[in-house]
């Protein structure tokens, strides 16, 4: 079972990188160890989906600091916390922050797979969900000044009437609006118009 | 009544009272045989003067032969006390003098018996009345006999004997009057000599008056014996004084004994008990009289009483000493006591004087100290091992996790239908490694946690500096600290317990890397150094951290801690480790940043 995801791996131990750098190749993934988070950050980025597998207690910048760094970053990578000697205080922290999880060293090969798995499905995810994102963000920067009115109205819900009102047009010329933003934004109903706004937070 | 007879008779009351006098301070102090000389002499004066005086008033030839020999024997009597006299006042006459003198008076005085009726003269030719002080008195005109001549002999003996004792007296210079006594005695026996010589060979017309010389010699010698008397009440009465401050001195002395703290002794330079309080009687048990009869080595536990007799030479060579010794009681208890003592010249012979004192509560609280800080260093053994922990964890972990991962790895390549087999190799390889790695974890946590007597081993300084770095490492490296090591090759092998010196040097190298915590854009510096100080090893762990805060001694105290989750032991430990190899740990501020800490063991000879 081939797989084509990378996985980061980031400690400053070099023979417990090698051995899982083994065990992640015998599975099939593509794997990059770093010796350090800043070694990591100073690498070319890769740009789609991908998780790390996060040694926390490292010299120079912490599992912790990195998982700071990539989140101001927006970055899509997931992150699996693996420690020496976490404490719950701080594996609290780390999944609040985004982690996907926080394991104990010495980690099963299951559990670690598991995880893994679990982590590159949500970096594809945070990944697709990113792109929809800024796809939306980009046709709602399209929108005439007038479109983007009524969708605001639209979104909080009101009725075309009261937007024409609202506006001081008649109710057919708000009908066509509508019916321009929808097309617009590249959606087929007003259940969907409505969530996508939420989303914007154009409420 | 005529001047004769007032005279003659005043002469003899007055002998007689001096004699009764020193009659009677003889009769009182029997050992004052000078007085009772003075007693007989004076009476015999007395007798002198009465015979004279009788001898003066007779007519009759018989009578006055008879008189004479009266008067004969009162001038042995009188020359021989006399003698006795200066025999026993001055103590300084020539025997063979005295028993000249006396044997010539009581040669004259038997001739005087043989040759009656008189020695002086051959031939008596009458009695005749002469003028004399206003009366007639009777005396005798005669040929002087040539026997006479022993009467004289004898006096100019004793004038002789007189001036000799005298002399020799005043050479000792112990009598102040034996000058004056002697002298005055001298001349008034010349005087009376001459006196005698004049009356007998008729040269001049005048009865015998020896009995006034002598009465001149004893008034003079009464004088010095009142003197005398005077100075020895004199004497009395300063030795009153000093008795009674002499007792004053003793009460004091006695007070001083019985309100010391402890016991307070008096022994001899062999330890023979002389005097002791009554403190002594209730802590030993003995009593007064048992204790008079005991060495101080009675009171001393058998197994300590060659310490106790070494302690004494010394205190009596060197002014002094101090001894500690089970004191063992009557009842068979013992009791630590603690003596000082103090040599004392008593009656010329050396003595020891000293105090006791029952130290057995301070020795037990001493023990009990002792036995509280082994426990509070168990505790902080155990709490600096909990503090540990957490970087032990990872230090197994560590090891652990690789040898998980690669092994699973290892059974993912196995699945393969053809697995590499070079992979493997190196798979096993690291296995092994990492197994080791986590054996010597545990190896060391176990010697961490081990209780017991130290084990002393030969250990070379460096290797002390290779175990300590390598349990810090993790530390160190997450911390960032560049470490620099500094010692010269040749440097000898130390006799001590590997894992406590090991745990001072971590101990010291994690403070210094959480003191250089915050140094920010400042580089983080370690530096180990050990230097060869000829009988000491010293160890220096300086860093360039945030430096010390207030006292450098308080950092050594228990529980003084400047870390938000220290215990405040680490250091203590690390000062009872080091104290236990007697050495000594301390530290310094370093002149731009951070603080060094140094500590220093003896070089023991290997072949000690």
């Amino acid at each position: 079972m081939k797989q084509s995801e990378t996985v980061f791996l980031i400690d400053d131990e070099p023979a417990l990188l090698k051995a899982l750098g083994r065990l992640l190749k015998a599975e099939g993934f593509t794997v990059q160890a770093f010796e350090s988070a800043l070694a990591f950050l100073n690498a070319p980025r890769h740009p789609g989906s991908g998780c790390i597998v996060l040694d926390q207690s490292m010299p120079e910048m912490s599992g912790m600091e990195l998982q700071q760094r990539l989140m101001q970053e927006d970055s899509a990578l997931a992150v699996i916390f693996i420690t020496g000697n976490g404490d719950i205080p701080m594996s609290v922290r780390a999944i609040k922050a985004g982690a996907v999880d926080f394991l104990t060293k010495p980690v099963k090969d299951s559990e670690l797979l598991a995880v893994i798995r679990m982590a590159l499905k949500k970096s594809k995810e945070m990944l697709h969900s990113k792109t929809e994102f800024n796809e939306w963000k980009q046709r709602h920067a399209a929108l005439s000044k007038r479109e983007k009115e009524v969708l605001g109205y639209v979104a909080k819900g009101l009725p075309n009437k009261q937007i024409a009102n609202e506006l001081g047009v008649v109710e057919q010329t708000i009908k066509v609006h509508r019916g321009r933003v929808m097309s617009k934004m590249g959606v087929d109903s007003l259940a969907q118009l409505v969530i996508m706004a939420e989303r914007l937070r154009l409420k | 009544m005529n001047w004769v007879t007032i005279i003659w008779a005043m002469t003899a009351a007055a002998a007689l009272t001096l004699a009764g006098v020193h009659g009677f301070v003889w009769i009182r102090q029997k050992r004052q045989m000078a007085s009772l000389m003075f007693c007989l002499m004076a009476a015999s004066t007395a007798g002198m003067a009465g015979c004279e005086l009788w001898m003066m008033n007779l007519a009759e030839m018989q009578s006055y032969a008879h008189a004479l020999q009266w008067y004969n024997l009162m001038r042995w009597l009188v020359t021989l006390a006399l003698v006795g006299f200066i025999h026993f006042y001055l103590g300084s006459g020539r025997t063979w003098l005295e028993l000249t003198v006396c044997g010539l008076r009581t040669l004259s005085l038997l001739l005087n018996f043989i040759f009656s009726p008189m020695v002086y003269y051959s031939s008596i030719d009458e009695l005749v009345s002469i003028p004399f002080l206003g009366t007639h008195v009777t005396i005798v005109e005669g040929i002087p006999s040539p026997l006479s001549i022993v009467g004289q002999l004898s006096l100019l003996m004793l004038a002789a004997y007189l001036v000799d004792a005298t002399w020799r007296s005043s050479q000792r210079g112990d009598k102040p009057g034996a000058l004056r006594v002697g002298l005055s005695a001298v001349f008034f026996v010349l005087a009376l000599s001459i006196q005698m010589m004049f009356a007998l060979w008729g040269i001049i017309d005048m009865p015998i008056i020896a009995s006034l010389f002598f009465t001149g010699i004893i008034v003079v010698m009464g004088i010095e014996l009142s003197e005398d008397m005077l100075r020895a009440a004199r004497l009395a009465d300063e030795l009153r004084i000093r008795e009674s401050e002499l007792r004053e001195e003793r009460k004091l002395t006695d007070a001083i004994f019985e309100s010391a703290p402890g016991m307070l002794y008096l022994q001899s330079a062999t330890g023979k008990m002389v005097r002791w309080n009554s403190q002594h009687e209730r802590v030993t048990g003995f009593s007064n009289s048992e204790t008079s009869q005991m060495q101080a080595e009675d009171f001393c536990a058998e197994a300590e009483r060659e310490i106790l007799k070494e302690a004494r030479s010394i205190a009596l060579a060197k002014g002094g000493n101090e001894v500690e010794f089970d004191l063992a009681r009557q009842d068979g208890q013992m009791a630590r006591h603690f003596f000082r003592m103090v040599p004392v010249d008593i009656g010329g012979e050396p003595h020891l004087v000293g105090i006791g004192i029952d130290v057995t509560s301070q020795r037990a609280l001493a023990a009990e100290t002792e036995r509280q800080r082994e426990q509070m260093a168990h505790i902080a053994r155990v709490a600096s091992v909990s503090e540990l922990s957490s970087s032990l964890a990872h230090e197994i972990n560590q090891p652990l996790a690789i040898i998980l991962s690669n092994a699973q790895a290892a059974q993912r390549l196995m699945a393969y239908e053809q697995p590499d087999l070079n992979e493997l190799r190196d798979i096993l390889e690291d296995i092994v490694t990492a197994d080791i790695r986590a054996a010597d974890v545990i190896k060391r946590l176990r010697s961490i946690l081990r209780q017991g007597k130290p084990v002393l081993e030969s250990i070379s300084p460096p290797s002390l500096f290779d175990q300590a770095l390598g349990m810090a490492q993790s530390d160190l490296k997450e911390a960032g600290v560049e470490v620099i090591r500094r010692h010269s090759k040749k440097l000898p092998t130390l006799q001590a317990d590997r894992i406590p010196i090991e745990q001072v040097l971590l101990n010291l190298i994690k403070n210094a890397c959480e003191a250089m915590q915050d140094n920010g854009s400042r580089e983080k510096l370690l530096s180990l150094s050990c230097v060869n100080e000829g009988i000491w090893l010293r160890f220096s762990v300086r860093d360039n951290g945030h430096g010390l805060q207030g006292n450098n001694q308080d950092i050594f105290q228990a529980f003084h801690t400047t870390k938000p989750n220290g215990l405040g032991l680490g250091l203590t430990i690390c000062q009872t480790i080091v104290r236990a190899h007697g050495g000594k740990l301390w530290c310094d501020r370093n002149k731009s940043h951070g603080a060094t800490f140094h500590f220093q063991l003896p070089i023991v000879p290997e072949n000690l």
